[in-house]
């Protein structure tokens, strides 16, 4: 581990977001073109420099509290990394770091790219403390600064659909933190701590029934950032207004920080495994409305936020069986989530700088034009879509595993979550068919007879995915081997109170 | 007399959430969430509070007798935890009102019914 990595990682981009604004000044006086581009490309890379050097520690079975000042837990704030925690660290991370480097050429026609890097550097601030803190009421602040660059960054381009789809995003959004503020106020007038280890380890001790009022705030809260049916009203038109880089960044990484907090919050601090069962429930509606929605949107983007909502539903299925298997499969399919839906979402973001517009009605014929982004929007379709032997198929085989063994196990609704599961993966074939036949295939419309196949610095980040689809597809055991350590830090409340204590 | 704090903010709360459900133009909206996040602060500050405590600052009284001042000083820790998410929420209203101003250029109006393009 690199000394106060823990630290580090929360104070770089933080750090290099209020650089931003000043290497912009500078470089436009110098006449030095792209510096706050490669500056926020050196910033992501260090970024996940220091987040990897965390994972020798962690993948031994360790957990690393980092005491911020040198107090000690359960009175100072602690960072506490454990393998959930540095699982997500690792997604963000990489996702972002794709991100920045994607922008680079993306968003080249934008005027007022300081702003753009300074609220990307701040999100990625915000999304790395949620994930690495180990206090509650540090979570709802990180949660704020990632929001509240989130909902800048949707209204970035100032045209009236940012404006509208940002400021529904603002309001819901909002009412969602106060929900979790609210939730920590309770937690906080009854059990007297905001150290997670510290309440984990009190709050059983409370009666039951006090508890389902902070306990509900939360999962509102964090079930609107998720945007988990019947909460997700803005995500749509947030996904299809935002600049394709940050809606890619948000089904990517910040849907992955929201499922961590949900999983942190409601399985290790209340340790309510009980209401798993309500959030496998709620995570079927999610799939199957986000499918059906999915079919009937004639917007690639907006289809692919629907698609986002129903894989979202596919994550909270898994992990609500609360057995291994489940929260493995649960686990396993939020990485390949993360992985295809951001490639799925810069391939729209190609189509949209090549062409001009991601309506799929003036879309057509475009595989004689960009051969290989079509070949990879294949692959990531049929990656989202389950079929082997593609990474979506090895994580969705283990949450229908994890459903059959529920079931056998004598839970019958674990076999309901098998069958919808299975009927939702062949809805999602369906409407990527649909996408892919609409864009690259049928009659092309005359005046997209010249359009070029994409820049190669866009397509690079997108290979990159594509070769991961197919590597956890071919040999799922290293996704696996990856998600265990975090699935297993899940299981175990009683480590991460002991090590988030200090050893106490 | 006692909790009249805790009833005024369950108040605010309520009205703030009666205020972001049910009305329709996009100011009252904001009005709304500053009055919810006001009802919150409300709570959380009461939490710490005692009747007639003092500040828990280092004083030559806090290190003579610890004890004695363990008794009479409200809890620092809603305090400090307010002072913050004040200074989140005005970032938040101050974004909600910003982009207000642009929707009203887009679309001449702040209802509600009439900022709303997107097809479902």
């Amino acid at each position: 581990m690199i000394p106060h990595a823990p630290i580090l990682a929360i104070f770089l981009p933080l750090f290099a977001a209020f650089l931003m604004p000043i290497i912009g000044i500078l470089s436009r006086k110098r006449g030095v073109n792209h510096a706050r581009e490669w500056v926020a490309i050196a910033a992501v890379l260090a970024e996940l420099v220091i987040v990897g050097s965390m994972l020798s520690e962690v993948l031994s079975g360790q957990i690393i509290l980092y005491k911020l000042g040198n107090w000690d837990p359960p009175w100072g704030i602690a960072l506490v990394i454990d393998g959930l925690g540095l699982f997500a660290a690792l997604i963000v991370s990489g996702i972002s770091a794709l991100i920045v480097g994607y922008s680079f050429v993306s968003m080249e026609k934008d005027t007022g790219l300081d702003q753009y890097y300074t609220l990307l550097m701040l999100m990625l601030a915000g999304m790395m403390g949620v994930v690495l803190t180990g206090d509650v009421f540090n979570l709802y602040v990180f949660f704020e600064i990632m929001s509240i660059a989130a909902y800048a960054l949707v209204a970035f381009r100032r045209n009236w659909q940012s404006i509208e789809a940002g400021l529904k995003y603002l309001i819901i959004g909002s009412l969602g933190t106060s929900f979790i503020i609210l939730g920590v106020a309770f937690l906080y007038g009854l059990a007297g701590s905001l150290n997670i280890a510290h309440l984990a380890q009190n709050l059983p001790f409370l009666p039951a029934t006090t508890l389902i009022l902070p306990l509900g705030l939360f999962v509102i809260g964090l079930g609107i950032k998720i945007a988990m049916v019947p909460l997700h009203m803005w995500m749509p038109d947030a996904y299809q207004a935002a600049p394709p880089p940050v809606a890619a960044l948000f089904s990517g990484a910040t849907a992955t920080v929201g499922l961590y907090a949900m999983l942190r919050v409601v399985y290790m601090l209340f340790g309510a495994f009980g209401i798993g069962a309500m959030l496998a429930g709620l995570g079927l509606v999610t799939m199957v409305l986000g499918a059906l929605m999915a079919l009937v949107q004639r917007d690639l983007k907006r289809l692919l936020a629907y698609s986002s909502i129903s894989q979202i539903g596919y994550v909270l299925a898994g992990v609500g069986l609360g057995t291994t298997l489940g929260i493995q499969g649960g686990l396993f399919h939020l990485l390949n989530n993360a992985i295809y839906k951001t490639m799925l979402f810069m391939i729209a973001g190609t189509v949209v700088y090549r062409v001009g517009t991601s309506n799929m009605d003036k879309l057509g014929g475009l595989w004689k034009n960009m051969p290989v982004t079509g070949a990879l929007f294949g692959v990531g379709a049929l990656a989202i879509s389950g079929v082997p032997p593609l990474n979506g198929f090895a994580s969705k085989w283990t949450i229908y595993m994890a459903g059959v063994e529920a079931g056998q196990g004598g839970h019958w609704p674990g076999y309901a979550i098998t069958v919808i599961a299975l009927i939702t993966s062949a809805l999602t074939l369906a409407y990527f068919l649909k996408a892919f036949s609409n864009i690259f295939l049928g009659q092309r419309p005359g005046h997209l007879a010249d359009v070029k196949e994409s820049p190669r610095s866009m397509m690079f980040p997108i290979m990159l995915l594509g070769v991961l689809c197919v590597v956890f597809g071919i040999l799922p055991q290293i996704g696996i081997d990856l998600v265990r350590p975090a699935q297993e830090a899940l299981m175990n409340s009683g480590g991460y109170i002991s090590a988030g204590l200090g050893g106490m | 007399m006692m909790h009249f704090n805790y009833i005024i903010a369950m108040l605010l709360i309520t009205l703030g959430l009666y205020c972001l459900v049910l009305k329709r133009n996009l100011i009252k909206l904001i009005i709304g969430l500053a009055i919810l996040t006001d009802g919150i602060h409300m709570f959380l500050i009461s939490l710490g509070y005692r009747m007639e405590g003092i500040a828990a600052i280092v004083t030559d009284e806090m290190t003579s007798v610890p004890s004695n001042f363990a008794a009479r000083a409200v809890d620092p820790v809603p305090q400090a935890l307010v002072l913050t998410s004040i200074v989140i929420n005005v970032c938040i209203l101050a974004l909600a009102l910003s982009l207000s101003i642009y929707a009203y250029r887009y679309y001449g109006t702040l209802e509600l019914e009439k900022i709303r393009r997107f097809k479902e």
